[in-house]
Order: structure tokens, then C-alpha cells, then sequence
């Protein structure tokens, strides 16, 4: 039976499954670990600044959608750049997708490891979670990306549980005093770029145009995933000021995690283990999503990009990120987050490229049109 | 078909590695019968600086309870050495209460709360109680008679603490340590008198960091309840006006001098007088209107004598220091709130509504 291509397209689709893209794209790992950075209740203000930012950031983005280019996909970039550049873009990009692929995963393994399963190895932990990528990057991009909706359904519900933690005795409003910073070096630049970096990931989606249904309107759909996202952050950064206040939140490691751990429930006490297994759902989207992406880059810098895909490409260039991770955390990785390089280059490498790709593409795509009157 | 056979296959051998437990991969056993999942630890000092910790085992299962002591150096050595004295395996998933000898707290307690709560097993939900006398002793003596006595005590803080009634001061390991981390505020817990027959509920202890700096007791407890804990008390005696009201709501409103020179703290209660035996007619509304005064003015010098004690111990357990925090200004710092507090002005001011019930005339 000759399978069919990875990178099949069968119907093109709507940008609804974009915006979920969007939203639990940036929705992973670093949601959890974001409140202890920014700590103080006017870091409240810095979020909603970074949104905005984020926002005018997709705006450019969508310039880029709706241009003539991003509908041809791979041909489109070769058009725009060059097949020499692509080539280079797609060799810098093995190491973004690898990069980010490997914090989220270690850093969600860590949790895992943490909450659910101390006395496991956590390669164990890493192997199960990439067999599932696998499994599920293997039936194809197409229906990797409608996957989003289970991701996004068994999620999406989590912000419901922190409405406990806005009503008394829990909250106070003190708590979340004062609202302005005191003076500009009191602002913590580092949480800002975390929340900044978070939000990235989407400017992966420019690969993901073919699929596209061309001629919507992009905007709309980009705005509403950053905007569920932002919103998403604003309810667990307030809940947990409320819950632990600013200088207890300082030395709490995972707060979101552990605020869940004080709610009880008749049945089942341990609803951080849920929240955690079920976070699994948005990791494997996401895996899947750049081990395609991964191999895509893989043969576009090999020169076959236009060629049917096979399994065993597909696989070895699977094998190479899954020993890379296994690599990293068995001789690189170092818990807890402040020594964490690989942690902080992510953070510094996702915001660039989140800042960079959209103006790029826009520039590129501006300066080739006046080329060519 | 084969599809979804590959698929079937996949998910049983996946649940046969995961189940059958390949030792080296998972290492937790809770098989019921070979558990004790134990409700709380007591902690006291004990020789040469060591911890003596005791718990009641086994806690499920119907077999006849007895008390483990153990002397150890770190409370996880002791969670290890319970279990080569005892023939099942110590969970702390269902501990739910922690006793603190009172002499310990006064050393401190941070290193173990600390402990407890970088566990994940353990809730922060944990009730800590301080103690006053052998609690061991009680337990001993006790467990005889009353055979669930660790459930039923762990019932007993649950069932004040659910709906904040104001009878006792209940408070978990997350609101201590929240009221510890917090620039204003100081943290309390309950404190309990043990003797051999008896465990009685005997105030509220006030903590500076993490150490007991003062216990309160009886009316000034009722008072604290009133002003911060709970703002509800289900009944109020004053024996000395021969008085109990009944149902009180309070509302407290703090105002801080903005030089941080004086507070007015003005307390309204809503509540009903439920029983007197005095000798004024209070049915006639004058003499009702004199009741009122007297105990007015009676709750205000108790409280006034209540804040300064506080004062002059220099801690804040009303978490009046929040006060100080407004949404556009910069906060103070915590020493320097600490110190005006010792100084400021007092003005206490009590507002009374109070019915009387239909049946209580002479």
C-alpha cells in the first residue's frame, strides 16, 4: 500500500483551526512557571502592554497571509528569497524547532516528574510522550492539525477551575496593591520578555499557509487566539497574587500547579495530576506539529522538497530529535529554572524570532513587489 | 481494520508495562493493606535537641490503635524510621493535621512546615495546631475509649472551619505561611490544652515569623474572631454584665491616620440578645438603652487592652498594615510599618444593633 504523503492536502481549512493554533501554541509550559517570574501585582499592567505588542506583531503577520506568496508555500518562499536562502532559513530553523521542542517537552517532563511520577526516570517519561508524537505526527499534517480541536477542548476548560480563587476568604484586594510600579527599574524585564516569548511560536504557522483556506480574513482569527491567551494569562497571574501574594509567590516554583493542589473536590483530591496529564494533549499538538515541520526543513535543505515523503525520513529525522533530547537531559539539563540555560536561550530565542519573522516576511515581500514594478 | 487493531494492540501493551509496575520504573505501592495512610503527626522537642514525633496507627483498619514515638534528627528520618518499626509502609497522603508542641513553636517552626509543604503528597490544606501539655499523653489515654479519636479530631477543625463560624481559630499550612510571607500580616494558629482526660480549645496563638511570641485566650480570642478572623461569632457571653448576645455580624472599618500617627478602628455589630440575667427590666427601652452603653463601652476597653498587648509585642495579626496599601502609592516598608504600629494612637469605636428576642423579659 504506497502511503500517502505527509504533507498531503486533501480540503483546505478554515482559520478557526488557526486560531486555536495560535491559542495553544502559546498556552504551554511557560504559562505555569510565568507568575513566579513576574511576581509583583503590577506586572498585571506588563501583560497587558505585551498583548498589545503581540497584537500589532499579528497584525504584520497577517499582511503576510494575505499576500500572494504564503498561499504557494514552499515554492512561495523560493519566489521570495531565493532557493539558497530558504535552504539557509531552513537549516537555522532545525535548530529553533529542536530548541523549542526540547525546553517544553524537558520542562514539562520536570513537572510531570515533580507532581505525578517521582520515582520514574524521566527519559522513560520523554520516550512515552515522543511515541505518542509520533503516532500522532505520522497520520500526516493534515490531521495533526485537527487535532487542535481535541487539544484545545480538553484545555481550554482549566481557567474555570481559578474562579474559586477571585471570591473571599481566599481573595483580598490588598493583595494586588499597588497597581503602578514604583519607578522603572523596579520592573522586571526578564518576566516581561518571558511573557513576550510565550506568546511565540506562532510565527511558526507561516509554514502552515498551504493549508490554508486563501482569502480569509486572518486577522480576525490571529487576534482572538492572542487575545484568549492573554486573557488566560491575566486569570492565572491575578488568581495567583490573590492566593499566594506577591512575596510568597517569589519562592514558589510552579504556583499554578500548586494553587490547583489547595482546591478540594469531593471525589478526587489530587486534580493537579489531571491538569497536568491532560496538559499532555497540548504538548503532543505541538510536538507533532514541529516534528512535521522538522522533517519538512529536513528535506528542503537536502533538496527535496518537492519529492514524495517516506517513512524512513520521516522517522530517522523523529530519531534525531528524540536522541537529542535524551542527550540534553541526561547530561545538559539542569532543574530549577534560574542556572536553566537552555530555559533562558529559549526564552531569548523565541522572542527574537517572534519579533523578527513577521517584520521580516513584510519587508521581504514590500521590497520584492517594488522589484518587480 | 487493521488500523484500529494496530491501535488496540498498542494501548494493551502500553497498559501491561504501566500496570504489571516493572519495578525500576515506577516504585509506589498503595496497596491498601499494606499502607498506613496516618492523619496526623504530633511534634515535640525531645533530648538533646531531637524531634519527637508520634502519630496513631494503623488508621484504617479495624485493628486495636496504638501510639509510635520516635526520636530523630529531621522529620523525614522519621517518616523512614516508622516504617522499620511498623509492619506496613507510612503514606502521608492523608495527613490532615500537624501538632506542634508549644515550647517548639517558640523556637521556631519554618524548617518544618518547609519540609511538608515541598512534598506534593501532602495537602496544604494541612491543619496546624499548636499545643499546650502532653499531647501524647492524651492520645494514649484517650484511644481506649474512643477508637476513631484522630478522624474525629481532624472532623472537628473541618467542621469549624468550613463556614467560619467564629467558635475556634482554624488555620491550614498555606495560610500560615501566606500570613508569614506577607509584609503585613503575622500568622496565627489555634492553640490547645491537653491533660490526660482532655483537649480543650484554649485561644489563638500570635506568631512574629515563625516564631510564638504570645497566646491569647477567652474574651480576647472572641474579640479577634470578631475583628479579623471571621467577623461572625455564633454566641458571645459577658459574664461579668451577665449578657450573652447571639448571631453577631461584625464590620470592621480601618482608617489609617495618614502619618501613620493614630487608627480609628470602627466596629458595627449586628447580633440579638440572647439571654440576661442581670437586673435591668430590658424589655423598657431606657434600661435596654443602657445595656447597650455598658457593653459597648465594655468591648471597647477589651479590645483597646487587646491591640495594645499587640503593640507591645510588636506583631500584627488583625493585618492592619494592609490598610497602608492603596492601588497608586508606593508601600512602606515592613520594619517601618512595625514600628509605627508600636506607637500609634488607638481609637476604638463600637456601634451596637442589637435586638432583643420577644421572650426575654422579667
Amino acid at each position: 500500500m504506497p502511503s500517502p504523503s505527509l504533507f498531503e492536502k486533501s480540503s483546505p481549512f478554515s482559520g478557526v483551526y488557526f486560531m486555536l493554533m495560535v491559542n495553544r501554541m502559546q498556552m504551554l509550559y511557560y504559562f505555569i512557571i510565568m507568575p513566579r517570574h513576574l511576581v509583583h501585582p503590577y506586572m498585571i499592567m506588563g501583560i497587558m502592554a505585551v498583548g498589545i505588542l503581540s497584537q500589532v506583531n499579528l497584525m504584520l503577520l497577517s499582511k503576510w497571509f494575505s499576500s500572494d506568496f504564503s498561499v504557494q508555500g514552499y515554492q512561495g518562499f523560493v519566489q521570495l528569497l531565493g532557493e539558497r536562502t530558504v535552504r539557509v532559513f531552513a537549516f537555522l530553523g532545525l535548530f529553533l524547532i529542536s530548541l523549542r521542542i526540547t525546553v517544553m517537552t524537558l520542562g514539562f517532563v520536570e513537572i510531570a516528574h515533580q507532581y505525578i511520577f517521582p520515582s520514574m526516570t524521566s527519559n522513560w517519561l520523554i520516550l512515552s510522550i515522543f511515541i505518542v508524537c509520533f503516532y500522532l505526527a505520522s497520520q500526516g499534517m493534515e490531521n495533526t492539525i485537527r487535532f487542535v480541536v481535541i487539544a484545545f477542548l480538553s484545555t481550554i476548560w482549566m481557567v474555570i477551575i481559578y474562579y474559586s480563587f477571585f471570591f473571599p476568604p481566599i481573595a483580598s484586594m490588598h493583595d494586588l496593591y499597588p497597581l503602578m510600579p514604583p519607578e522603572w527599574s523596579a520592573i522586571s524585564w526578564k518576566g516581561l520578555l518571558l511573557v513576550w516569548s510565550s506568546l511565540s511560536g506562532v510565527e511558526f504557522l507561516v509554514c502552515l499557509t498551504p493549508w490554508l483556506r486563501p482569502k480569509q480574513k486572518m486577522l480576525k482569527y490571529l487576534t482572538i487566539g492572542n487575545t484568549i491567551s492573554v486573557l488566560e494569562y491575566l486569570v492565572l497571574f491575578i488568581s495567583s497574587l490573590l492566593f499566594f501574594g506577591s512575596n510568597y509567590l517569589d519562592k514558589t516554583k510552579y504556583p499554578v500547579l500548586d494553587m490547583v493542589r489547595y482546591l478540594q473536590f469531593p471525589a478526587y483530591e489530587r486534580i493537579d495530576i489531571v491538569l497536568i496529564s491532560v496538559h499532555l494533549f497540548v504538548l503532543v499538538f505541538v510536538n507533532s506539529i514541529f516534528i512535521l515541520l522538522f522533517y519538512g526543513a529536513i528535506r528542503i535543505l537536502l533538496g527535496k522538497g518537492v519529492r514524495q515523503t517516506t517513512r524512513m525520513g520521516f522517522a530517522a529525522s523523529f530519531i534525531i530529535i528524540l536522541v537529542s533530547i535524551l542527550v540534553i537531559n541526561e547530561w545538559f539539563w539542569k532543574s530549577g529554572e534560574e542556572q536553566n540555560i537552555w530555559l533562558n536561550l529559549q526564552i531569548g530565542v523565541g522572542a527574537f524570532t517572534y519579533l523578527l519573522v513577521p517584520a521580516f516576511l513584510l519587508v521581504a515581500t514590500k521590497l520584492k513587489g517594488r522589484f518587480k514594478v | 481494520m487493521t488500523h484500529i487493531k494496530r491501535v488496540v494492540l498498542l494501548m494493551i501493551i502500553i497498559n501491561i508495562v504501566f500496570l504489571s509496575g516493572c519495578s525500576s520504573f515506577f516504585v509506589e505501592n498503595n496497596t491498601v493493606e499494606e499502607i498506613a495512610p496516618v492523619i496526623f503527626w504530633s511534634i515535640q522537642e525531645g533530648e538533646s535537641g531531637k524531634l519527637k514525633i508520634s502519630t496513631l496507627l494503623p488508621p484504617l483498619i479495624n485493628e486495636k490503635k496504638s501510639m509510635l514515638t520516635l526520636q530523630v534528627n529531621l522529620l523525614k528520618q522519621g517518616r523512614k524510621d516508622f516504617n522499620l518499626v511498623y509492619y506496613r509502609e507510612l503514606k502521608l497522603g492523608q495527613l490532615r493535621m500537624l501538632f506542634i508542641s508549644e515550647e517548639l513553636a517558640k523556637k521556631g517552626i519554618l524548617p518544618l512546615i518547609d519540609t511538608l509543604l515541598t512534598d506534593p503528597d501532602i495537602s496544604q490544606r494541612l491543619y496546624l495546631v499548636v499545643i499546650k501539655g502532653n499531647f501524647d499523653d492524651y492520645i494514649r489515654n484517650q484511644v481506649d475509649k474512643q477508637e476513631n479519636l484522630d478522624y474525629f479530631l481532624y472532623r472537628m477543625l473541618k467542621h469549624y472551619e468550613t463556614k467560619n463560624q467564629g467558635d475556634i481559630t482554624v488555620i491550614n499550612l498555606h495560610q500560615f505561611l501566606k500570613r508569614l510571607y506577607s509584609p503585613f500580616s503575622d500568622p496565627i494558629l489555634p492553640v490547645f490544652k491537653v491533660n490526660k482526660e482532655n483537649f480543650i480549645y484554649n485561644g489563638t496563638a500570635f506568631f512574629k515569623d515563625d516564631k510564638l511570641v504570645a497566646t491569647i485566650s477567652d474574651m480576647n480570642d472572641q474579640i479577634l474572631q470578631l475583628l479579623n478572623n471571621d467577623y461572625y461569632l455564633k454566641l458571645l457571653p459577658i459574664p461579668s454584665l451577665a449578657v450573652s448576645l447571639g448571631q453577631i455580624r461584625s464590620k470592621v472599618i480601618i482608617k489609617l491616620a495618614p502619618d501613620y500617627s493614630s487608627i480609628s478602628i470602627k466596629v458595627n455589630l449586628v447580633g440579638r440578645i440572647e439571654e440576661y440575667r442581670g437586673d435591668k427590666n430590658i424589655v423598657d427601652s431606657d434600661e435596654l438603652e443602657d445595656l447597650n452603653q455598658e457593653i459597648k463601652s465594655y468591648l471597647e476597653k477589651q479590645t483597646t487592652a487587646l491591640l495594645q498587648k499587640m503593640q507591645q509585642w510588636k506583631v500584627d495579626p488583625l493585618q492592619v498594615g494592609t490598610h497602608s496599601l492603596t492601588p497608586f502609592s508606593q508601600p512602606i516598608k515592613d520594619e517601618e510599618w512595625l514600628r509605627k504600629w508600636g506607637n500609634m494612637e488607638l481609637q476604638i469605636n463600637y456601634q451596637l444593633d442589637l435586638q432583643t428576642m420577644t421572650n426575654v423579659n422579667k
